[in-house]
């Protein structure tokens, strides 16, 4: 795994990633900054979105067309997201062009300018986007449901608040960024034709000084649950249900992964069988591994014209239920298949493993490899699986209902 | 190097092309079909997409549960798609399943259409009607269309109304499928990691007794007149702006210039309409884009907006469009370049993205361009270039369809 696979952790707690790939011409980086949505202080949830855009707009000695053409001048195709626990900046490009754009992503993580005009038009764009999400109801479905699964820090909209976001200053944003963009709790994963020694020299030169700071806690809270109806005006029904699973780093994790691929791996998954296939209830229907730290839940969804609406929820819950019947010996060969194939094909892309390799990272606290994975996925039994299920029945559920009218939960 | 490209062309007409590469750890193929929306009649609107679910319901030999269960198992990373011009069938997986997959796919392109499996699928496409309904950038798309193409064949919606999809009965759609989905209107593209000739042999076993089939398209090009018309939905906060305009088609050469210039006025990060509307947040979101089309083609803008800014944000749009024709840079293009020259690049190093990009480029053009042809087209595109191509195609005139409370 060694030739393959890179690890370096600077004194400053930035941990640096890579994976090379042969064949490739392309690298991937993801970088991830400890701002996450869930660490904006209470009153001001949002800042860290501001600030993702903010720090974009002019760095060390550029200013903002400078250093956005600099970028582009490369070739980049860049992001910046946030998230739970971070914000996230991605970059991929040919060849060295990643490497030759770490001096810029320096200067944007130490020495953002800041400006004030900057900051009144992102603070601006995000309160517009703010207001898009009630013209995007199933954007809303998955925003609520999070809310209502996770309570506050770890549910919150990571498109932040909105009165949060118009109380805020230039001031209290330049506060947290200084606050926050520091090494301990940083991760930079490339991946593709990376030369290793070339990165980790680059890495230390221009991210070294990143300072190091005591490694926030991270919240653990528990699920909230229940039930909530939002009405909205809409042509379908959006349901969301989520309930408690293991997490990630559980022994039981594949196990668990199998169980979901059953229900909703690919088109002969139950949900898709039985709500859409069998009765045409559903375009969309599908459930879903996903985890926080320390926490894993099951999340699934399903849009669905208002009339159906009742239908659908209980055919749904209805399938979690009969999940825990167990599985057949050719369901769970095929959830392998599906799981092992899609690692190989997604290992076949720079931004994909970059992605991956800053996950496992953070989640586990060191990589694997593909041989690893797999040896873990073959390893799961029908009778592992079957009795793990029995064990764990579904739920409690908390569903969360977008549309016209409210529905009745399942008993 | 340039990756290995082989053509075949069976005896009852079906094209087989590949693109060969060693490196890749699994196999990607699709069948591609000249058909979509532009080719149906008013009374079967929506159709090719309806079909396009209807192929995974099963042929003579398989059930639409045989489909489902073998796609799984063969681990495959499987979709479809229908747009106005082509439709398309395709799998992704691992190397050792080529064969499986070849002959899967064959057997989705024979589809049986039972009338009980027809019958529920109606069900989902109007829920997929119903869940497009609730996004109002495709409720403006399909208006948009509808009035930048008027006559022309371009403007029916994809999905098809709920009134045209109820009353689609099973025999139109076989009718339809008889005279188009075959071999002389559709190609096999594979890419990834194969062997052409096993490839080929496969597609002789599985699909050589198919039938040749000539599927005429009625082209010529649409008239358009510059028109503004607005909607209105009182339960959206935002307003959302959609312009069309005329622009090269799948077969011009200025095809490779009109992408440049998308990056230039249209990319998220630093192009005119970034600079001009994203950055000081005149406007959410602000794209100018290209959709080349088969013998015609457009360029679109699309802006969301708080519904106070909305004529300010197209005032500036305009303006930029109109300066960028006198004032386009050399540095700007070369910035462009580069991000496409990316994009090429990162595209090119999924088997997919390949497979899709050939078939694509192959319905449209009879001809294969490798990456490496791609990027010296690229290399030569010159703001000269980009002007000579805004000479041609000015955006005027110009349709703008709104939406807003």
């Amino acid at each position: 795994m060694s030739d393959r696979y890179f690890q370096h952790t600077f004194e400053n707690g930035l941990v640096l990633l890579g994976e090379k790939m042969p064949g490739m011409k392309s690298v991937a980086m993801t970088l991830l900054v400890p701002a996450g949505v869930s660490s904006d202080p209470a009153g001001r949830v949002g800042v860290s979105v501001v600030l993702s855009d903010l720090v974009l707009r002019g760095a060390g000695q550029r200013d903002s067309r400078a250093l956005t053409d600099h970028l582009d001048y490369l070739g980049l195709q860049r992001s910046s997201t946030v998230g739970v626990y971070h914000t996230r900046f991605g970059a991929a490009g040919v060849g060295d062009k990643v490497l030759e754009a770490l001096p810029a992503y320096g200067d944007i993580l130490l020495r953002p300018q800041l400006p004030d005009e900057g900051f009144d038009a992102a603070k601006d764009l995000s309160l517009q986007s703010l207001t898009g999400i009630d013209d995007d109801p199933r954007q809303k479905l998955l925003i609520k449901l999070r809310e209502q699964y996770y309570p506050s820090p770890l549910g919150r909209n990571s498109m932040g608040i909105q009165g949060d976001i118009e109380a805020l200053t230039v001031e209290e944003t330049r506060k947290e960024h200084a606050r926050r963009y520091v090494g301990s709790g940083a991760i930079l994963a490339v991946a593709g034709d990376v030369d290793f020694d070339k990165y980790r020299l680059a890495v230390g030169k221009h991210l070294g000084q990143l300072r190091k700071s005591p490694v926030a806690e991270l919240p653990r809270v528990s699920a909230a649950g229940g039930y909530k109806f939002e009405e909205q005006q809409s042509e379908q029904t959006h349901i969301g249900i989520a309930y408690p699973s293991i997490p990630e780093t559980h022994a039981d994790y594949y196990t668990v992964r199998m169980a979901v691929e059953v229900l909703s791996g690919g088109m002969s998954g139950r949900l898709f069988t039985e709500v859409r296939e069998k009765r045409g209830l559903c375009y969309s229907v599908w459930a879903g591994y996903s985890s926080l730290q320390g926490m894993g839940s099951i999340t699934g969804y399903a849009g669905t014209s208002n009339e159906r609406a009742q239908a659908t929820l209980d055919c749904f819950v209805g399938e979690l239920h009969r999940l825990a019947e167990g599985v057949t010996e050719a369901e769970l060969a095929r959830a392998k298949t599906g799981l092992k194939s899609s690692l190989v094909m997604s290992g076949e892309s720079t931004s994909g493993r970059a992605g991956a390799l800053a996950h496992d990272w953070f989640t586990r606290g060191r990589l694997r490899g593909l041989e690893e994975i797999k040896a873990a996925i073959d390893a799961v039994s029908v009778d592992g699986v079957n009795a793990y299920l029995k064990a764990n029945l579904p739920g409690p559920f908390t569903i969360v209902i977008v549309g016209p009218k409210p529905l009745k939960v399942p008993g | 190097m340039a990756l290995a490209f082989r053509h075949h062309r069976l005896g009852n007409g079906l094209d087989v092309v590949g693109e060969i590469n060693p490196d890749s750890h699994s196999f990607a193929a699709g069948f591609f079909v000249r058909t979509g929306s532009r080719d149906e009649t008013a009374k079967i609107n929506g159709v090719s997409h309806f079909l396009e679910h209807m192929m995974f319901k099963g042929s003579a030999k398989y059930t639409w549960e045989d489909v489902n269960r073998i796609f799984d198992e063969l681990g495959a990373r499987y979709n479809a798609f229908t747009s106005q011009e082509m439709t398309a069938y395709y799998a992704n997986v691992l190397p050792e399943f080529t064969r499986a997959t070849v002959e899967h796919l064959s057997h989705l392109l024979r589809p049986a259409i039972r009338q009980e499996d027809f019958d529920t699928e109606k069900k989902v496409i109007l829920e997929e009607i119903a869940m497009y309904l609730d996004d109002p950038n495709h409720r403006l798309y399909e208006r948009l269309m509808e009035e930048h193409f008027g006559k022309h064949p371009l403007a029916g919606s994809i999905l098809g109304s709920a009134q045209s999809i109820t009353d689609l009965t099973r025999d139109e759609m076989a009718g339809y499928f008889r005279g188009r989905y075959g071999p002389g209107n559709m190609v096999l593209s594979v890419t990834g990691r194969l062997d052409f000739d096993e490839v080929v042999g496969l597609a002789e076993e599985f699909c050589g007794d198919w039938e040749t089939v000539k599927a005429p398209r009625v082209m010529g090009d649409p008239v358009i007149g510059a028109k503004t018309v607005e909607m209105t939905d009182a339960k959206l906060n935002r307003k959302y702006t959609m312009g069309m305009t005329r622009g090269p088609s799948a077969q011009d050469e200025k095809r490779f210039a009109a992408k440049v210039l998308q990056d230039v006025i249209g990319d998220a990060e630093g192009s005119r309409f970034y600079w001009a509307l994203v950055d000081n947040a005149i406007a959410e979101e602000a794209d100018f884009g290209f959709y080349p089309h088969d013998g015609c083609g457009s360029f679109y803008i699309a802006l969301v907006t708080s519904p106070d800014r909305t004529e300010q944000a197209m005032e500036v749009a305009k303006r930029e469009m109109e300066r960028v024709k006198n004032d386009i840079t050399e540095e700007e293009v070369e910035r462009a370049k580069n991000k496409i020259a990316s994009q090429l690049v990162l595209s090119g190093e999924i088997p997919s993205g390949r497979m899709r990009g050939m078939g694509g480029q192959w319905m449209y053009t009879g001809a294969y361009r490798s990456l490496e042809q791609d990027m010296a087209t690229l290399r030569g595109l010159t703001a000269g270039s980009l002007k000579e191509l805004m000479r041609e195609y000015s955006f005027d005139p110009m349709t703008v369809v709104t939406l807003g409370p």
